[in-house]
């Protein structure tokens, strides 16, 4: 939700725009010795080891040269404490919309480095333990946490069943093995707060502790040792079983997963592709594809745009939402059932819509509330996700259309490219355009290529919002603003002419920016960070297999877990 | 030295109450008010900040007299602690360079610009929490609480229920100068501060007190033994988190103390308010909450109680009190105005009677805390308002064009020897100025604050 009020930060940016040229300077400087190991060479004791297989697990054979290995340990964003108290404990309260939101950082406010702590979080950590507690510990609940729990009868048989509950959920809420004895702290307090509580109640304690323990809220990694390697280490099993699973689901491990990882088979870069292969069939991923266009894309606000109702009498909240569903059912169906490519999402020539959001557009045929598939044909002046309603009034924040906004989008967000925000004297200069001094938004905003100032930077925003020109601020077709035939065309200095959207789309398609982008903006999610330029080596890997997959999105996905970025670990704890 | 000024305050403090009883006020509230002359040369005690969205409508804002700072149509209901107030006309908030509203409500507290990245936030802490710092660390003022946020009604609009730079206005006294979001569910604040003084809970108050106790001694374990482990940067993640926890272990160790003073407010039926009422925006496809907007004044008092009697009961020295965001977009049922704040702005055209009616409604909200904090009596014949400095303030001053010009800001109390009854006018000068004036009434004497350029040298006659 933040991505929509805020830019990407200019090191974000910076630091994406300067892997390709980091890449390059990497291979020229390291020879051979840096190789990690893979070619066959063996590797670990007892399956420890990555061990290459048929699948390289350093990227591209151009790009062999082992890079920067960075892990930050993460900490469960909101979204993630959801999910896995969700999962762990079947508790759907979301409590965690409680706590107080993330810092942007890389946009999707998963960002490793941005993470910080105030008190109120702290209190919202025991608070969300407590009300999550005090569920699972309630009468007709407390037996799935161990069935002892529902026939204890002494003192004794209290202490082993809180023993027992403490053995078996304490790993997978911490998501690892527990250490000899380590059970004993929890029991400890179980007892003690017995003195004064029921049995019930005590229990509840111990989940409060175990959800509060930084074995929950962070991820530590640790690692193991690569045979012949002193710099890097690869996650153990349990790691990496964490890795794949907030990755997918944004949640904590399943039985599977655990059971996957206990028996060695995450070791592999095959092994853990099998397993990330049935993470994303599961609909748990989709939920986190999701989430990742919501914050990429312009759509979480949309039930709150304010519009002149006068002006705009046909658009209201519901329709809001409604282009919100539409762009989000899109995807979810174009990715899951259909052909699934980035550049495909560009070109597609149908939609989805309900009976209500279909007359919104003055599409006919369609009834009832589900939405469905419409074909568009030409004369809609629509396909593809940028023609989508929500995708042009998301960015507009007035009852004025604004290229500047939406073309800033379109370059920051789905091109990577860094527009720095204006400062100083230039800031000074900057103000909204009167609504009423030209007849159309190209004539309003005409300072921006007349004066070299505003020309420098918004060159290269404002070309791609004049080819979204015929979009009013609520989404409609127009060929005219105030009496004035809409000129829609575009000249971009990266991209090269275009007039009106469905050309720029195209044009769009084609770029191997768009594509990169799209994997850098999925890296940065998917790692939870922002990737940093001495990274590129597995940038590439992950650009070249989505390239490879005919730039397929669940491709890309499954090539996140190939990279070095997400087989390694630094050596020395950072 | 001690005996001579003692003399010397006792003689003044007879001349001025002698001539104050041809105005037949009060013999007791009038030592009271010379107590704080005395006060003056010793530091403030508390701080309060309190944030009101959307500037005023300066015309009728500004008091027609510079000695009577409730002589305007806005401020008329301030009259009856006009004594206590020092209007301060001619800030301009120059600082505020950013997005419209956002660089308003950030610089409000810190002098600083909205930056750019990251996290579009500020560049400097917030004086409250400057304040804080310097009340924390001397162990003799500690407070359990460092400071405490509290707001009705926040993260309207565009920020959807979530921290954002358009709600921000308090950030912390660190290198990250992490954003710092407010309380804002009144019953959740009551249990935390008071549930153990309160008469009406189920008798388990310090028992579920005593639980937590133990939970997080446990928990602290964890962190530290889990930190050892780390790397240096890992390491000082996880020493910031298990600094924090044992802050909020500490103030459940200390507790709250009844004393004649402190005593638990009178809990507040808030049925039909929902605290977190943005984040379920985005489900219902509407925007307006009636219910809890019919609230905001009931809420907004009963938070004013517990700001009030946390500082009564020496929990915090420092607090944040805030009127929703820069967004302000709730309704106004209790005034009949069935828009929001915003569309009043400019949204809708500016209204200038109905912004006015709003700003006037937060002047009378505004007498009830001063109110609140004269009544409570820290030490016979000293109100806890005289030991404190009260920060009235918005992001904006002029609505339709966002200008941060003349800026609608009142100090109040007595603290450090600040003085009231008065509006000063300082011709244009930047506001960090009067950042760096609070910051010398806490005795801390540094003579500019946030970004250099805006900064002149303390404002003059702030303490008469």
């Amino acid at each position: 939700m933040h991505a929509l009020t805020k830019p990407l930060s200019a090191v974000a940016l910076t630091g994406v725009l300067a892997l390709f040229a980091g890449c390059t300077a990497e291979i020229d400087k390291m020879g051979p010795d840096s190789m990690i190991s893979g070619g066959g060479s063996s590797n670990g004791v007892g399956g420890a080891g990555v061990t290459a297989g048929t699948t390289s697990m350093v990227g591209t054979p151009s790009c062999m040269a082992a890079t920067a290995v960075k892990a930050p340990m993460r900490r469960l964003t909101r979204f993630e404490y959801n999910n896995t108290v969700r999962d762990l404990l079947g508790d759907t309260t979301s409590p965690a919309n409680a706590f107080p939101s993330e810092e942007s950082g890389n946009g999707f406010g998963n960002d490793a480095e941005a993470q910080d702590v105030v008190p109120a979080l702290i209190e919202q950590y025991v608070g969300a333990a407590e009300k999550v507690a005090a569920a699972a510990t309630a009468t007709d609940r407390i037996g799935s946490l161990a069935p002892c729990a529902t026939q204890v009868t002494d003192s004794a048989s209290e202490t082993a069943c809180a023993k027992t509950i403490a053995e078996s959920f304490t790993p997978k809420a911490w998501r690892r093995a527990l250490a000899a004895g380590e059970s004993d702290g929890l029991v400890a307090l179980f007892t003690s707060i017995r003195a004064k509580a029921d049995f019930a109640t005590s229990v509840a304690a111990m989940l409060e502790a175990i959800l509060q323990s930084p074995e929950f809220l962070y991820r530590p990694e640790f690692g193991v040792a690569v045979s012949g390697r002193t710099d890097i280490k690869q996650p153990s099993g349990e790691e990496m079983a964490t890795r794949l699973s907030y990755l997918f689901w944004s949640s904590t491990p399943d039985d599977a997963l655990r059971a996957a990882a206990a028996a060695g088979e995450l070791a592999t870069a095959d092994g853990i592709r099998k397993q990330a292969q049935r993470l994303l069939a599961d609909p748990r991923s989709h939920e986190v594809v999701r989430f990742f266009f919501d914050n990429l894309l312009p759509i979480s606000g949309l039930s709150q745009l304010e519009r002149d109702k006068t002006e705009y009498p046909t658009f209201n909240a519901k329709i809001g939402s409604l282009m919100r569903q539409e762009t989000q059912t899109f995807l979810e169906q174009e990715i899951f059932n259909g052909p699934g490519t980035w550049p495909g999402i560009f070109t597609a020539n149908y939609t989805y819509v309900n009976q209500e959001l279909a007359g919104y557009y003055g599409l006919t045929g369609v009834t009832g509330d589900t939405f469905q598939k419409v074909m568009l044909d030409p004369s809609t002046h629509r396909g593809g996700l940028l023609t989508q309603a929500g995708i042009v009034s998301g960015p507009i924040h007035t009852n004025h259309e604004n290229p500047v906004v939406r073309g800033s989008f379109v370059v920051q967000k789905l091109m990577c490219q860094i527009i720095p925000k204006p400062t100083g004297a230039v800031l000074a200069k900057v103000t909204p355009p009167d609504p009423n001094s030209a007849a159309t938004a190209r004539q309003r905003f005409s300072t921006h290529s007349s004066d070299p100032v505003c020309h420098a930077c918004h060159q290269n925003m404002d070309p791609y919002g004049f080819a979204l020109e015929n979009f009013n601020v609520v989404g409609l077709w127009r060929d005219q603003e105030n009496g004035v035939t809409i000129d829609a065309s575009g000249d971009s200095p990266v991209l090269g002419k275009f007039n009106g959207p469905l050309e720029m789309e195209k044009v769009l398609a084609a770029s191997q920016q768009v594509q990169d982008c799209f994997a850098t903006q999925w890296m940065n999610f998917g790692y939870g960070r922002t990737l940093s330029p001495d990274e590129a080596c597995a940038v590439e890997s992950v650009r070249t297999k989505f390239k490879d997959s005919g730039f397929n999105v669940q491709e890309l996905l499954l090539a996140l877990t190939q990279s070095d970025a997400f087989l390694t670990l630094p050596a020395v704890p950072q | 030295m001690k005996l001579i000024g003692k003399l010397k305050l006792d003689r003044r403090t007879m001349l001025r109450g002698a001539g104050s009883i041809a105005i037949a006020l009060p013999w007791l509230e009038i030592m009271g008010h010379d107590k704080l002359a005395h006060a003056a040369g010793t530091p403030a005690k508390r701080f309060l900040s309190v944030y009101q969205p959307g500037g005023t409508v300066l015309d009728s804002f500004w008091p027609s007299s510079n000695t009577d700072p409730s002589s305007s149509p806005i401020l008329t209901p301030l009259a009856p602690m006009k004594d206590r107030l020092l209007v301060l006309k001619g800030l301009n908030m120059d600082c505020a360079v950013g997005e419209q509203h956002q660089s308003g409500i950030i610089g409000f507290l810190t002098g600083s610009n909205q930056t750019g990245s990251p996290g579009d936030y500020s560049s400097y802490p917030s004086i409250d929490q400057v304040i804080a710092t310097r009340i924390q660390s001397d162990m003799t003022t500690r407070k359990p609480h460092g400071s405490l946020q509290f707001a009705v009604r926040w993260a309207t609009g565009k920020s959807h229920g979530l921290l954002s730079p358009i709600n921000s206005a308090n950030f912390e006294d660190s290198k990250q100068l992490t954003p710092l979001p407010p309380r804002l569910d009144p019953q959740q604040i009551f249990d935390d501060l008071f549930g153990t003084l309160a008469p009406d809970m189920d008798g388990q108050a310090q028992a579920r007190v005593d639980r937590r106790k133990s939970v997080l001694d446990y928990v602290d374990k964890r962190y530290v033994a889990l930190s050892q482990r780390l790397g240096a940067s890992d390491k000082a993640k996880l020493d910031n988190h298990l600094t924090k926890l044992r802050d909020i272990e500490m103030a459940l160790s200390q507790g709250v103390v009844g004393t004649s003073i402190c005593k638990a407010p009178t809990r507040v039926d808030t049925k039909g308010y929902n605290p977190t009422t943005g984040l379920n925006s985005s489900d219902n496809g509407s925007v307006v909450d009636e219910n809890s907007d019919e609230m905001i004044p009931t809420v907004g008092k009963f938070m004013m109680d517990m700001m009030v009697m946390a500082m009564a009961c020496d929990l915090t020295s420092v607090g944040h009190f805030q009127w929703t965001d820069t967004e302000a977009k709730h309704t106004f049922p209790w005034l009949n105005l069935p828009n929001h704040h915003h569309f009043y702005q400019h949204d809708g055209g500016f209204q200038p009677v109905q912004c006015q009616q709003i700003a006037t409604w937060y002047s009378q909200m505004h007498l009830y805390l001063l109110q609140a904090m004269q009544g409570v009596e820290v030490a016979p014949g000293v109100s806890m308002l005289d030991e404190s400095v009260v920060f009235f303030g918005s992001e904006l001053a002029h609505p339709p064009t966002h200008e941060k010009k003349n800026m609608p800001f009142i100090l109040a109390g007595g603290g450090g020897g600040l003085k009231g009854g008065r509006m000063l006018d300082f011709g244009g000068k930047a506001h960090n100025n009067l950042l760096v004036s609070i910051l010398n009434l806490f005795g801390d004497t540094r003579t500019s604050y946030g970004h250099a350029q805006y900064n002149s040298g303390a404002l003059a006659g702030i303490t008469g």
